[in-house]
């Protein structure tokens, strides 16, 4: 079965979302934006244009183009375009085309089904048409959903029980406010109210306005008289708008934005967010009515809203979520983009319809925190990052840290925090049998599989000898909020210091592994080192030697540094011999040997001799967080 | 004989019985281990999604530096010519270097002017009325478009002139961010 997709039909733009892998995606047009212009334009040729390349040309076609066919669409009022007679079903089927085309283009398979919103305030006939419009295009129309119950989906409002909840939509062109009441996932319309004349493209004209007189004051020009001048100052307009959500000023630079008596003249000014919402703030005050209007009609008291959702790029201003909060009492909720919080609602509605959305196969869990084994000098490994969706399996080979090396102790930890001790241990077993072998040579393979419950099976195999221990872990997923949240914190609080430490105990395992390669050469290539050479390695190894004792880690790493370049010289010089004499191949074993020990950093602390029974392989986590936390 | 018959019956459907339960087992397990399959690939998939995005910001990053160190190059030597009392001849090297980056990464100019009006390529600003002309001439640009490759950057903004303006001044609206 294909997709069913998410279409937020509306009068300026239409957006379109998919759910993938249970999240949703907005599907972008074949020019690459994530909206569709609703402009649909016959040229003189013939030709039909709907989306981007209709609004290029609507001003040189104005006969041949059609704008906001939404507000017509229920009144069966026919348009028409050279010559031919078309119904607002049929254009906006003609943009459903384009949406069709464009998502089957991104999605690279044949999409059929779709689920369109329409406004709260639709009537029947409304509604029937945008259905119409819909199998005209050729799509199935699975479901028609008001657009303030989309958005509130989106925020996954259905799922909190019973409450009110007022979505506030101001858009480019329109403003829209819905009281809308939920329970057991179904949401009733309350009342709605709105202002169709009212949006975002009235504050940049309202800023347009202001930089032209001002700009007048000073030279007498009106920059909105010249097209050339005035497209600058729209585009420059809209862009300080944007940009006064997150700053407290912004600079308005047009150089060249025209000539007067043949000297060029440049717009140069600065507008504070104070100045911006002075400028704005009439057309702001303008949802207030309307909100109160749709209280009253549902009998509410802004008290009474539990949840205020925000829709539309207007609601991005900071000025109007003051607004907002101040008609309502209560800070809304954000956190979905404003502009594409329709369509996302519009495809989870998809989703559920296509089966695509049940709770167990949705709703996977993600590991908390990041899952890890001790290594040698207490590092922290991580096999599983934090955020990971389960269930999932990760498998890291590791060696051992000494020579004939019996045992390998697994600690299972689970933080954030480099080093082993600062985490907290989940649990530990070992593997023991491991046959006599030199540091590095094992390989012992860790395996973490979390199920779909959260259950973690840690596994160790030694890849030689096939023997293998376990052990199980249950309720690692389940950590409360403020132990993660805690947790998280520390991380972030220790991060420099544990940066520190954690390069201190690297420095030290490359310098044990490289004493121990060092003196492995040494003893098997005597022979073939000249005693100048030797007396070098050993000096170098002696000096690095004694610096391990010490705890000096920037002494360890010169002495480290100082130990690699004599031994690569003199692995230089051996193999130069070796190239000049017949039997190259064990000289070269040699060398490779060397290589292997040194790469050995991933390795346990030894427990030569330990002849520990494994421990319990069933331990399990006492879970004591779950019960408290449970109901 | 008959008793044997219904002993061997009496046999036969244990038998069977137990050859049920066996395959419901079988099954159970089955479905189990499919289950387990299905949520494993749907969680794959929602891991593969979290690396991409990181991927992509990583990538996004990568050509940000790369652009940005050019316009940071290109600043300097800006300031340089503020100073100059003479900065033509810089300036119109400067302008061959920044012409010369853009051949390179495939980034071309869109000529318009003096053509006819194509949709594919240009955004219409306005029109003005002009008979000494054909229709649909593109008389003024008044931003500069370009592609890369073959896909547009962004079209030319122009003024389209029109032997005829149409009386029709519903659509006179040019708002760029009309969206709801």
């Amino acid at each position: 079965m294909g997709k069913i997709i998410g279409i937020d039909l509306g009068t300026t733009n239409s957006e379109v979302a998919v759910m993938e892998g249970g999240k949703p995606t907005i599907i972008k047009s074949a020019e690459g934006q994530p909206y569709f212009p609703s402009i649909v334009a016959f040229t003189k040729d013939g030709e039909m244009l709907v989306g981007e390349s209709a609004k290029r040309q609507a001003v040189t076609n104005i006969e041949g183009t059609v704008h906001r066919i939404k507000r017509k669409m229920g009144t069966g009022e026919k348009t028409k375009i050279r010559g031919k007679n078309y119904t607002p079903e049929q254009i906006s089927a003609f943009i459903l085309q384009k949406i069709k085309k464009d998502a089957e283009e991104f999605l690279g398979e044949k999409v059929t089904e779709a689920v369109i919103t329409v406004p709260a305030y639709f009537n029947d006939n409304q509604r029937q048409a945008t259905k119409d419009a819909g199998e005209i295009s050729g799509l199935t129309v699975k479901r028609i959903i008001n657009e303030p119950t989309a958005a509130s989906l989106a925020y996954g409002l259905d799922k909190e029980g019973d409450h009110t909840i007022a979505v506030y939509d101001f858009g480019g062109g329109t403003f829209d406010i819905t009281l809308m009441e939920v329970g057991e996932g179904v949401f009733e319309v309350l009342s709605t109210n709105g202002d169709t004349q009212l949006g975002g493209s009235d504050m940049d004209q309202a800023l347009v306005d202001f930089l032209a007189k001002e700009f007048k004051k000073e030279h007498g020009v009106d920059l909105r008289d010249d097209p050339k001048s005035l497209q600058r100052l729209l585009e420059e307009a809209e862009k300080a708008k944007m940009e006064l959500s997150s700053t407290l000023q912004t600079d308005i630079n047009l150089p060249y934005i025209t000539v007067i008596d043949n000297e060029p003249k440049h717009l140069e000014t600065k507008l504070t967010r104070a100045k911006f919402e002075e400028i704005i703030s009439t057309i702001v005050n303008k949802t207030e009515q309307p909100c109160k209007q749709a209280l009253k009609d549902a009998k509410l008291k802004p008290a009474d809203i539990n949840h205020v959702v925000l829709v539309g790029g207007t609601t991005r201003i900071p000025l109007v979520k003051k607004k907002v909060e101040e008609i309502f009492g209560k800070k809304p909720k954000r956190d979905v983009d404003p502009m594409e919080c329709v369509a996302i609602g519009a495809a989870i509605q998809a989703g559920v319809l296509s089966g695509d959305i049940e709770k167990d196969i949705v709703l996977l869990d993600v590991t908390p925190l990041t899952l890890s084994i001790e290594t040698l000098g207490g590092v922290a490994t991580a096999l599983i990052e934090r955020n990971t969706t389960v269930p999932t399996k990760k498998s890291k080979v590791f060696s051992t840290a000494a020579d004939n090396q019996p045992s390998v102790e697994i600690n299972v930890l689970q933080g954030e925090r480099p080093m082993a001790a600062d985490n907290k241990s989940l649990g530990r077993f070992h593997l023991d049998g491991i046959l006599p072998a030199p540091r590095g040579i094992p390989q012992i393979e860790v395996a973490f599989d979390i199920d779909a419950n959260g259950i973690i099976n840690v596994s160790a195999k030694d890849l030689g000898t096939g023997k293998e221990q376990s052990i199980s872990i249950t309720g690692s997923t389940k950590l409360s909020d403020e132990e993660i949240s805690r947790m998280k914190k520390e991380a972030e609080e220790h991060a420099e210091e544990d940066t520190k430490r954690k390069e201190k105990v690297e420095v030290r395992n490359n310098g044990d592994a490289l004493v121990h390669g060092a003196q492995k050469t040494l003893d098997e290539l005597k022979e073939k080192i000249s005693d100048d050479d030797k007396k070098d390695i050993e000096d170098a190894l002696k000096e690095l030697r004694e610096a391990l004792t010490g705890d000096d880690t920037d002494k360890i790493k010169e002495k480290t540094e100082n130990l690699t370049n004599v031994m690569q010289k003199v692995s230089t010089a051996i193999y130069q011999q070796a190239a000049q004499q017949a039997a190259a191949q064990q000289q070269a074993a040699g060398g490779a040997d060397q290589q292997q020990a040194d790469s050995s950093d991933e390795s346990w602390s030894g427990h030569p001799g330990d002849d520990d029974k494994t421990i319990d392989a069933d331990y399990k986590v006492k879970d004591d967080k779950k019960d408290k936390k449970g109901k | 004989m008959v008793s044997k018959k219904t002993m061997s019956q009496k046999k036969k459907k244990p038998a069977k019985k137990d050859s049920l339960n066996e395959e419901i087992k079988k099954l159970k397990e089955e479905l189990k281990e499919k289950n387990d399959k299905i949520l494993r690939n749907i969680a794959d998939f929602q891991n593969y999604q979290k690396r991409m995005q990181k991927e992509l910001s990583y990538v996004e990053e990568l050509t940000k530096e790369k652009y940005v160190s050019e316009l940071i190059d290109l600043t300097e030597l800006l300031k340089k010519a503020l100073d100059d009392k003479n900065p033509k001849e810089g300036l119109k090297l400067m302008l061959n270097n920044i012409d010369k980056f853009f051949e390179k990464e495939s980034i071309k100019k869109i000529e318009c002017l003096g053509k006819c009006f194509d949709h594919n390529y240009h955004h219409a600003i306005t029109t003005v009325e002009k008979k000494d002309c054909e229709d649909n001439t593109i008389i003024e640009e008044v931003k500069k478009g370009y592609m890369v490759g073959d896909r547009i950057l962004r079209p030319s903004q122009v003024i389209v002139a029109k032997n005829n303006i149409e009386k029709n001044n519903e659509v006179k609206k040019n708002g760029k961010n009309n969206r709801n």
